[in-house]
């Protein structure tokens, strides 16, 4: 087979495109619907695979445009789908997403929202453009530019306060919850944007309504200039797609980069950050956490030293993995980005260089390219989301599942990885499918190594 | 409770009024003495409206490409519409050689922006050597996404020079997102694709077996298709080849030769089924083999038109054999659902087909309707002609094939063909409205909205629809059954695949998760008297019902 690199074929991909990332901040603002311009198969698509990974109604309106909008262009199914969203759902904030097709006739997304809103006399509504064609990045990129243009288009120059904006990247809502409990714990006030903790996960509660309760709240953003910090979980992020980046420069607003809190060292490190905002210690309950996650570390670590993992999804994920990982002998021998980013490779490396052996770095990649180092490497787990059952299934690596999309199984949505309890939760998952895989075909292996010395 | 006139108005009454006058014509109340009821389909979506359709795209490589095994299908175009629709049909295949099985690969030319500005021929061009060498398979698709038409990319010419570089089969498929109104234009497109490229290119020349045939509009999905073979193999069939279900391209290219086709699903796949008439000869016959008598009927319809009593009394020997098999397996089944209703809402057929064997369970079907599907689905072929073109249904062109010279034959003298037409469904299809009961609701292109309304209202026990719509009941307290994938279960069609679907579909009755979910309109009470506590959070749930 060929060099990666000499390759012109994606095979088996290990990401999305950039609409799809850019639909899941706008599910996290309260009240908050979106609409892609396009052909509809594209909102239909997108909203069968987010359906299936969080089990909710995931309603994201389309333009439909057909045949004669890429002659014409599309303003006029635009204005009409905007109308009709307006009229069924009543939303607090509208996203305008674009695909490949507007992008390629070159629809000016901008001038249309803001006619549309001078037309319908809606000065109150916040229409968010995203340019987001399927050829202009990963999921990843589609994620942070929406978060990005969200905060840009509401936040106002404000009078300072003390809630503490907290930035997260596309983690799961259960890991959302963990990172809102943390704050509580440590007593500080937050904007935490965006928070699809509640709407993406929401409880069995009656009367069924078409949007969500919860999300983040507007005037809350609109209201993030005047924090006294950003910490933006998003080591990866370049910076022109980085919405604390933006806050920095056009408010001032100063920014702390903090890894998703994974493992001891980066939780520690989130927790240091609160400490010095507050001037507040860990408190207790913190502490025990604390100490039993060591303690789970300390009693699980002659099987998570056998591991050989390969590591892939969203950077920001991948690094938040690989750092636990590093932290507990489980060596990533391949950490792989279906994104492209200089910042991923340069971060990521930094966290790797204890690493006794060499691992390979992968951007851009198919799980292709994934499975042929995988096997070159002896990796034994693969830790990512769904689509690594290709690696179960042709290599017999065994898959923990973390990040976005699991669509093989149920609870995506609640799967909890952050902070010191949900790392231990997470632990457990992987030196557990490390167990099973050692009581599957140890007792033959024994055998036949020194009984019948036929191994 | 039903749906009047007055009801559905009120519905209705909250859209712009625009929208309402169109959506009106999108909805019928069953009404046998009314005539035949006209249904407006397969027109433009109105945009925002959240509809379940989707593309072109999804038509063509999702639903009738894709399920051919030993093809690779490259979708040209950024990575997002290949990822879509890798895997997520759920259409079964196995190959007798395992290195022939593709389906379980995502091939994309990954369109960088540099590639919309320059062009993606080149490098479309060079991944076809790439896919050629990597994987070595019999035949190669390429399916365009949105912006390949756009560029202007000719995917034509790229295939058509590297069939003759390669020398195996590569076609492609102008199925751009954004043309027609929904998949439907996708499955046209594809038709005429496999007719034009790939059936008729083999080199048989007389049918393998006494009873040749193909099956088309069937997808394997939970494996309907092995339930299916399997019963008509016992019979004597010998199946050519299914289109596409656990297709091939080595199993398509010999098509010809059958001597009947059956239509399952009529509307994906009735272009090839006419073209097939026209241009071999061989008649087809719309079947079902969704529900116990509708498989029967089919199996006795297929005998009929050999006409051979050998082949009549095995089938009849087979479906008793079946039924004695299966009928005690459904009666703890039938209990358990006797009395329901569901809402039966599917893409292009199985909205119809599933009807029945929602019936022989007990369930009556309270609101039906397609997604995509033309009125002929609805209201039966003979309105084909009545049907306008617009704009956007010219914009796929029709294939127009004639009489081949050398292979084509008459299956059976023209006059026993008329003889049987009007016994049989031969080259017919009567819809769905004709089977649906007075006072039932039709509805073309449901959207969210109207979903929420109509259940509301009409509180069905199940709703089958997809996985898009089905987290709605769900939220409301209504258990649901995705006729789309079949909830990773299946498989569902012939006489084994009904008692499946019984068994799934009781499930979600008795299942005790559902005694602390009460459906909002179960919490009022019909009959004034106390109302007993929970105990243990255990709530009294269905006693009307018991």
């Amino acid at each position: 087979m060929k060099n990666q690199s000499y390759r012109n074929v994606n095979e088996n991909p290990c990401n999305m495109c950039m609409p799809m990332g850019g639909i899941l901040p706008f599910k996290g603002i309260e009240r908050s619907m979106v609409i892609i311009h396009g052909s509809q198969g594209c909102s239909t698509y997108m909203r069968r695979h987010i359906a299936e990974h969080f089990n909710e109604p995931i309603d994201v309106a389309s333009s439909s445009l057909n045949e004669k909008g890429t002659i014409y262009g599309g303003e006029k199914n635009l204005k009409q789908g905007l109308d009709n969203l307006i009229k069924l759902y009543n939303p607090g904030m509208i996203g305008i997403l674009t695909t490949c097709l507007a992008e390629t006739i070159g629809e000016d997304i901008d001038r249309i929202a803001a006619e549309y809103k001078a037309e319908r006399g809606l000065d109150r509504l916040p229409l968010i453009t995203v340019p987001t064609p399927g050829y202009g990045g990963a999921h990843s990129e589609g994620y942070w530019l929406a978060v990005k243009r969200i905060i840009a288009s509401v936040a106002e120059k404000t009078r300072l306060h003390s809630r503490v904006n907290v930035i997260v990247p596309n983690i799961s809502p259960a890991d959302i919850r963990e990172i809102k409990r943390i704050l509580q714990l440590m007593k500080v006030d937050y904007t935490l944007c965006p928070d699809f903790s509640d709407t993406l996960d929401r409880p069995f509660v009656k009367p069924y309504v078409k949007i969500p309760e919860g999300g983040t709240r507007i005037e809350d953003i609109a209201a993030m200039p005047g924090a006294p910090v950003t910490i933006q979980m998003g080591v990866t992020v370049d910076e022109g797609m980085s919405p604390g980046k933006y806050l920095e420069e056009e408010f001032g607003v100063p920014l702390v980069n903090v890894p998703i809190p994974m493992g001891v060292r980066a939780t520690d490190a989130f927790l240091d950050t609160l400490r010095h905002l507050t001037g507040r210690e860990r408190p207790d309950i913190l502490e025990a956490e604390r100490g039993r996650l060591l303690d789970c570390m300390i009693d699980s670590h002659k099987y998570n030293f056998q591991g050989r993992s390969v590591i892939f999804g969203d950077p920001e994920i991948v690094y938040a993995v690989a750092s636990t990982c590093m932290e507990n002998g489980i060596y990533p021998v391949v950490a792989a980005t279906g994104s492209k980013g200089a910042k991923f490779s340069e971060a990521i490396k930094k966290i790797l260089a204890g690493c006794p052996d060499e691992t390979d770095i992968l951007n851009e990649a198919d799980f292709t390219g994934i499975r042929e180092k995988s096997r070159q490497r002896g990796a034994n787990i693969a830790i990512g989301h769904s689509d690594g059952k290709f690696l179960t299934e042709r290599e017999g690596i065994p898959l923990v599942r973390i990040g976005f999309p699991i669509h093989d199984r149920v609870g995506g949505q609640r799967l909890l990885s952050v902070g010191y309890t949900g790392t231990g939760m997470f632990l457990d998952r992987v030196t557990n499918t490390l167990l099973e895989r050692k009581h599957s075909n140890y007792r033959a292996a024994m055998y036949e190594k020194y009984y019948t010395g036929t191994a | 409770m039903a749906i009047d006139d007055k009801t559905l108005e009120a519905i209705l009454n909250e859209f712009p009024a625009k929208v309402k006058r169109s959506r009106k014509k999108h909805i019928l109340i069953k009404n046998s003495d009314a005539g035949p009821q006209e249904i407006e389909a397969n027109t433009r979506t109105i945009p925002g409206i959240m509809t379940n359709r989707g593309c072109a795209f999804a038509g063509c490589k999702g639903v009738v490409l894709g399920p051919l095994k030993d093809m690779v299908h490259i979708v040209h175009g950024p990575i997002g519409c290949a990822y879509y629709s890798w895997m997520t049909r759920r259409n079964k295949a196995k190959s007798e050689d395992p290195k022939k099985n593709f389906l379980s690969y995502c091939v994309s030319t990954d369109m960088q922006e540099s590639d919309i500005v320059f062009g993606g021929e080149k490098k479309l061009a060079r991944m076809i050597d790439d896919v050629v060498e990597i994987f070595n398979p019999n035949a190669i698709t390429i399916s365009a996404t949105c912006p390949v038409g756009l560029i202007g990319d000719d995917i034509n010419t790229v295939a058509r020079l590297a069939r003759e570089k390669h020398g195996i089969n590569i076609t492609a498929y102008t199925c751009e997102g954004y043309k027609g109104v929904s998949q439907s234009a996708g499955h046209h497109i594809a038709n005429n694709g496999l007719m034009e490229n790939i059936i008729g290119q083999g080199e048989l020349e007389e049918p393998p077996a006494k009873y040749t045939i193909n099956i088309l509009g069937e997808y394997n999905i939970g494996g309907d298709s092995w339930e299916v073979e399997r019963v008509l193999k016992e019979i004597g069939y010998h199946v050519q080849a299914v289109m596409t279900g656990n297709g091939s391209y080595e199993d398509l290219k010999n098509a010809h030769i059958a001597q009947l086709n059956l239509v399952q699903c009529h509307r994906s796949i009735n272009y090839i089924a006419s073209m097939l008439e026209t241009k071999y000869g061989t008649p087809w016959l719309k079947v079902n083999f969704i529900g116990i008598r509708a498989t029967i009927e089919s199996l006795r319809n297929m005998a009929q038109y050999f006409g051979d009593e050998a082949l009549i009394k095995k089938t009849e020997e087979v479906i008793e054999k079946e039924l004695m098999e299966i009928e005690p397996q459904l009666e703890p089944y039938k209990k358990i659902c006797q009395g329901k209703t569901t809402f039966c809402f599917v893409g292009g057929s199985r909205g119809h087909h599933y009807q029945g064997l929602y019936g022989e369970l007990g369930i009556k079907t309270v609101l039906a309707g397609y997604e995509f599907a033309h009125r002929d689905d609805y209201e039966g072929r003979e309105v084909i002609p009545n049907i306008k073109p617009d704009a956007d249904s010219k914009n796929i062109p029709d294939l127009h094939v004639l009489p081949d010279e050398n292979r084509y034959r008459l299956k059976i003298p023209a006059e026993r063909m008329e003889e049987l037409k009007k016994k049989i469904p031969l080259s017919y299809y009567a819809g769905m409205n004709t089977t649906m009961q007075d006072g039932s609701i039709i509805v073309d292109d449901l959207n969210h909205y109207e979903t929420e309304e109509f259940i509301r209202i009409l509180k069905p026990d199940i709703f089958s629809s997809g996985i898009k719509d089905k987290y709605i009941p769900h939220k409301m307290g209504i258990p649901s059954k995705q006729l789309h994938n079949y909830d990773y279960s299946g498989p569902y069609a012939g006489f084994r695949g009904a008692v499946n679907f019984a068994r799934d579909v009781s499930m979600s009755f008795i299942t005790p998760a559902w005694n602390f979910i009460v459906p909002p309109w179960k919490d009022k009470p019909l009959l004034e008297g106390s109302i007993e506590q929970c105990s243990e959070g255990v709530c009294p749930v269905d006693d009307d019902k018991k």
